[in-house]
C-alpha cells in the first residue's frame, strides 16, 4: 500500500516531524517503556539466570498449559464462530438480533465476572456443579475450567471476524456453485470456505492471543494451583506476590513476545488476508 | 483487450448441448409463472418457449422482472404459479444443482480461489468425473474459447471479456440443458461490448446449446436473438423475431422500447388511415380494424421520407406537408425535426401539391412534431434548412388499435 498524504505547503512540511514526534512522544511512556523494562530487567542479571528461570519446572509447565488451553479454546472458537456466522447471515428467524447481541457479550463483560459466572455454574455448589459432583464430575478447579473460561472471554472474536465476512461475501459465487450442480456442502467446502482463509486465520489469531494473556477468569476457576493448574499469566502473578521478580520476567517477556509475533503476522500478512477482497 | 474477431474453431464432432434426440424440439419452455415479493407482483402469468439451438433474448427495462424469471429457469427462485420445463422434464420442484442449466453470472461469478482450468473443471471435479475424463473436457473447452495462454491464470488477473468465457466454458463442462446470460455485457465498455457479443454470438451457433439473454439494452437483444420477448412491468408485452418486433410491433410499448418511434392518432376511414386532414393509404394494414375505429399510427424514424417537391420515391406513400423545424447531425446519420400540418383543409380544385403550409406562423404549434432519420448519401444529395417546406411519406408503418382503456389490451 502506497501513503500519501495532502499536501498543504511548498517545500518542507514541518507537520511532518513534529506530528510524528509528538505521536512518538506520547506513546514512549505509555507503552515503549513499559514493554522496554521487562526486557532490561529480566536479562539484568545476566542470560544464565534468565535461562534457568526459564527453564524451571514450574515455569514449563505453566508455559504449556496456558499454550494447550488456549489452543483448544482456539480451535473450539473458530470452529463455532464460522458455524454461527453461517446460520446467522443465512438464516432469518424470531431472536436473530438478540442471538448477535449476546455472542458478542462477552467482549464487555469483565473477565473477573466471567469467572465468577463460571463458579457460579460449575463450582462445587453451583447450578450445573451440584448435581454433577456426586458423580465424580469435577469441572473447576482443573484445565478444563481454563478452557471454559478461555472459550467464554474470547467467544465473540473469531465470530466477529467471520461474521462480516460471511455478509459482503457474494451470493452468486454460492448461487453459481449450486447451478453448476454442487450440494450445499460441496460448495461450503470449495466456495465459501476458502473465501473465508484469511478470516479464519486472523480469527484464530485474535482469539489465540486473547486466550493466552487471560487473567481474570482464569484465576477465579482454575484455583491457581502450580504445577496443575497455573497458566502463565498466573505464575507471573504467583511469583511475583511470591517476591521472585527474575522468575516472573522470564515469563512475562516470553508473552510479550509471543503477542509480539502474533499481532506482526496480523499485520504483515494483510495484503494475503486480504486477499479475497480486492476480487470481490 | 484488442477488439479482434476471434472465430471459433470449427469442430462438428463436439457438441456441448445435452446429448439426446436430434429432433428441433422444444429445449426450454416457461408456462404461466407467476411470482410476487412481498405484496408487489413482478411476474404474472409468463409464458414463452425457447427451442433447441435457439438463443431468446428478454428484453426489458429494469424492474420489468427479466431477472427473476431467469432465476426462476435456473432453480434459484421459486415461482408462485406455473411451471419450468426443461427438455420435456418439468423441473419446477427440482432444486438448482439437479436442473443443469448453466448460469451466466452478470459478474461472472468465477471462484476466485481457482485458476481457470479448475474453475471450468469444478463442474466434472464435483461429480466425481476420473481425472483423464476432466482433463480432456478442460482441454476441449479451452480451446473452443481460445484461453490457452490463461489456462495458468486467476479470475482477477483476466479482462472482463476472458473472464466470460471462462465462465460460458464452465458451464459447457457438463452440457447443460440451457444457458442463461444474466446481462452478460452489463459491466463492459461499449467497445468490448460490440465485439464480445459476435464473439459469444459465434460460440454458441458452434456448441448449439439453447441460451436465454436479459438485456435491456435493445441493439444487444437485435443482434443476439433469434427470437426476442418483450417485458414490461412484469408480463410479456410480444415474443417474434427482430425483424417482428422492431418493424411490427405489436404493443405501444414495443414500438417505443425498441429504438425511437413515432406515434400518430388516427381513425380507420375506407382503407385509410385519417390523421386529422391527412389521409394515408393503408389498404392491407386496416383489414383487421372496424371501419371508423381509432387507431394508432406507429413508424420509425428512418421510414419518413422527406421530399422538396412533391415526388416521392417509389413505395412511399404520402402523410402529409411540414416544415423542417430543426436539423441535427447525429453521427451515422441526419436528424429531422419536422412540423406536420394536420388541419389543412383543402380547397375543391386546388391541385398543388405543396400548398402553402400554414403552420409557419404564430400559430404554428397546431403542427404535430416527427422525428425523421436520413442516410449520409441522401443528406448529401439534397441539403435542408430551417423553414424549408416538404412532403412528408412512409415508407412503412403499423397501426395499433388505440384503446381509451389502458386494461383493455
Amino acid at each position: 500500500m502506497k501513503i500519501t498524504a495532502v499536501r498543504h505547503v511548498r517545500g518542507y512540511d514541518v507537520a511532518r516531524p513534529v506530528s510524528i514526534g509528538v505521536m512518538l512522544g506520547i506513546m514512549l511512556p505509555l507503552v515503549f517503556l513499559p514493554l522496554l523494562s521487562i526486557f532490561i530487567y529480566g536479562t539484568s542479571k545476566g542470560l544464565g539466570a534468565f535461562w534457568s528461570s526459564l527453564t524451571a519446572p514450574e515455569a514449563i509447565f505453566a508455559l504449556k498449559l496456558s499454550m494447550a488451553t488456549s489452543f483448544w479454546a482456539t480451535v473450539f472458537n473458530v470452529l463455532f464462530g464460522l458455524f454461527a456466522a453461517y446460520v446467522l447471515s443465512r438464516y432469518d428467524f424470531w431472536g436473530r438480533n438478540a442471538v448477535i447481541v449476546t455472542i458478542s457479550l462477552p467482549t464487555a463483560i469483565p473477565t473477573a465476572v466471567a469467572g465468577f459466572a463460571l463458579l457460579l455454574l460449575w463450582g462445587p455448589y453451583g447450578t450445573l456443579g451440584r448435581m454433577l459432583n456426586p458423580q465424580g464430575v469435577q469441572v473447576m478447579f482443573t484445565p478444563y475450567a481454563i478452557i471454559l473460561a478461555n472459550i467464554f472471554v474470547t467467544f465473540p472474536l473469531a465470530f466477529g471476524v467471520i461474521k462480516p465476512v460471511f455478509d459482503t461475501m457474494s451470493r452468486s459465487l454460492e448461487e453459481a456453485s449450486a447451478t453448476i450442480g454442487a450440494t450445499r456442502w460441496q460448495t461450503f467446502w470449495h466456495v465459501t470456505l476458502p473465501s473465508l482463509r484469511g478470516a479464519i486465520v486472523s480469527g484464530a489469531l485474535l482469539t489465540f492471543a486473547r486466550a493466552v494473556g487471560e487473567f481474570g477468569s482464569t484465576i477465579l476457576v482454575s484455583g491457581n494451583l502450580a504445577l496443575r493448574t497455573q497458566t502463565a499469566p498466573l505464575y507471573i502473578f504467583a511469583k511475583f506476590n511470591e517476591g521472585q521478580i527474575e522468575a516472573a520476567n522470564a515469563i512475562a517477556i516470553v508473552l510479550a513476545l509471543l503477542s509480539f509475533v502474533i499481532f506482526s503476522v496480523l499485520f504483515f500478512a494483510r495484503d494475503w488476508l486480504e486477499f479475497e477482497a480486492q476480487e470481490a | 483487450m484488442t477488439p479482434k474477431m476471434q472465430l471459433v474453431p470449427d469442430d462438428p464432432h463436439v457438441s456441448w448441448a445435452p446429448e439426446r434426440s436430434e429432433k428441433a424440439g422444444v429445449a426450454a419452455s416457461v408456462r404461466g409463472i407467476s411470482k410476487r415479493f412481498k405484496k408487489a407482483s413482478v411476474l404474472e402469468d409468463v409464458s414463452f418457449e425457447v427451442a433447441e439451438g435457439e438463443s431468446l433474448v428478454l428484453l426489458g427495462a429494469s424492474g420489468s422482472g427479466k431477472t427473476t424469471i431467469l432465476r426462476i429457469i435456473a432453480g434459484l427462485e421459486q415461482p408462485d404459479t406455473g411451471r419450468v420445463i426443461l427438455h420435456g422434464k418439468d423441473v419446477t420442484d427440482l432444486p438448482a444443482r439437479e436442473r443443469g442449466v448453466g448460469v451466466i453470472f452478470q459478474a461472472y461469478a468465477l471462484f476466485p480461489r481457482m485458476t481457470v482450468e479448475k474453475n471450468i473443471a469444478y463442474g466434472l471435479k464435483i461429480r466425481h468425473r476420473p481425472r483423464k475424463e476432466r482433463r480432456e473436457t478442460v482441454n476441449r473447452l479451452i480451446d473452443l474459447v481460445q484461453l490457452e495462454k490463461h489456462r495458468k491464470k486467476y479470475p482477477w488477473q483476466l479482462s472482463g471479456g476472458q473472464q466470460q468465457r471462462v465462465a460460458i466454458a464452465r458451464t459447457l463442462a457438463y452440457k447443460p440443458q440451457v444457458l442463461l446470460f444474466d446481462e452478460p455485457f452489463g459491466a463492459l465498455d461499449a467497445q468490448t461490448r460490440v465485439h464480445l457479443r459476435r464473439e459469444i454470438r459465434a460460440l454458441l451457433r458452434k456448441v448449439k446449446v439453447p441460451s436465454v439473454f436479459i438485456t435491456h439494452d435493445q441493439e444487444e437483444a437485435l443482434e443476439l436473438g433469434d427470437r426476442i420477448a418483450v417485458l414490461n412491468d412484469g408480463h410479456l408485452e410480444q415474443v417474434g423475431t427482430p425483424d417482428e418486433v422492431y418493424n411490427h410491433p405489436a404493443t405501444e410499448y414495443v414500438a417505443t422500447f425498441l429504438g425511437a418511434a413515432n406515434l400518430l392518432l388516427g381513425v380507420v376511414t375506407r382503407g385509410c388511415v385519417e390523421i386529422g386532414t391527412a389521409r394515408l393509404p393503408a389498404e392491407t394494414e386496416t383489414k383487421k380494424f372496424r371501419e371508423g375505429q381509432s387507431v394508432k399510427l406507429v413508424f420509425r424514424p428512418e421510414d419518413v421520407c422527406v421530399s422538396p417537391d412533391a415526388k416521392l420515391p417509389e413505395g412511399c406513400r404520402r402523410l402529409a406537408n411540414g416544415v423542417i423545424e430543426q436539423i441535427d447531425f447525429v453521427g451515422a446519420y441526419e436528424r429531422l425535426n419536422v412540423r406536420l400540418d394536420l388541419a389543412h383543409r383543402p380547397q375543391s380544385g386546388e391541385l398543388a401539391p405543396l400548398y402553402q403550409v400554414t403552420i409557419n406562423t404564430p400559430e404554428r404549434m397546431v403542427g404535430v412534431p416527427v422525428m425523421a432519420t436520413r442516410p449520409k448519401p441522401e443528406a448529401h444529395a439534397t441539403r435542408y434548412k430551417p423553414g424549408d417546406r416538404v412532403a412528408v411519406g412512409l415508407t412503412s408503418f403499423s397501426l395499433l388499435p388505440n384503446y381509451t382503456l389502458a386494461r383493455q389490451r
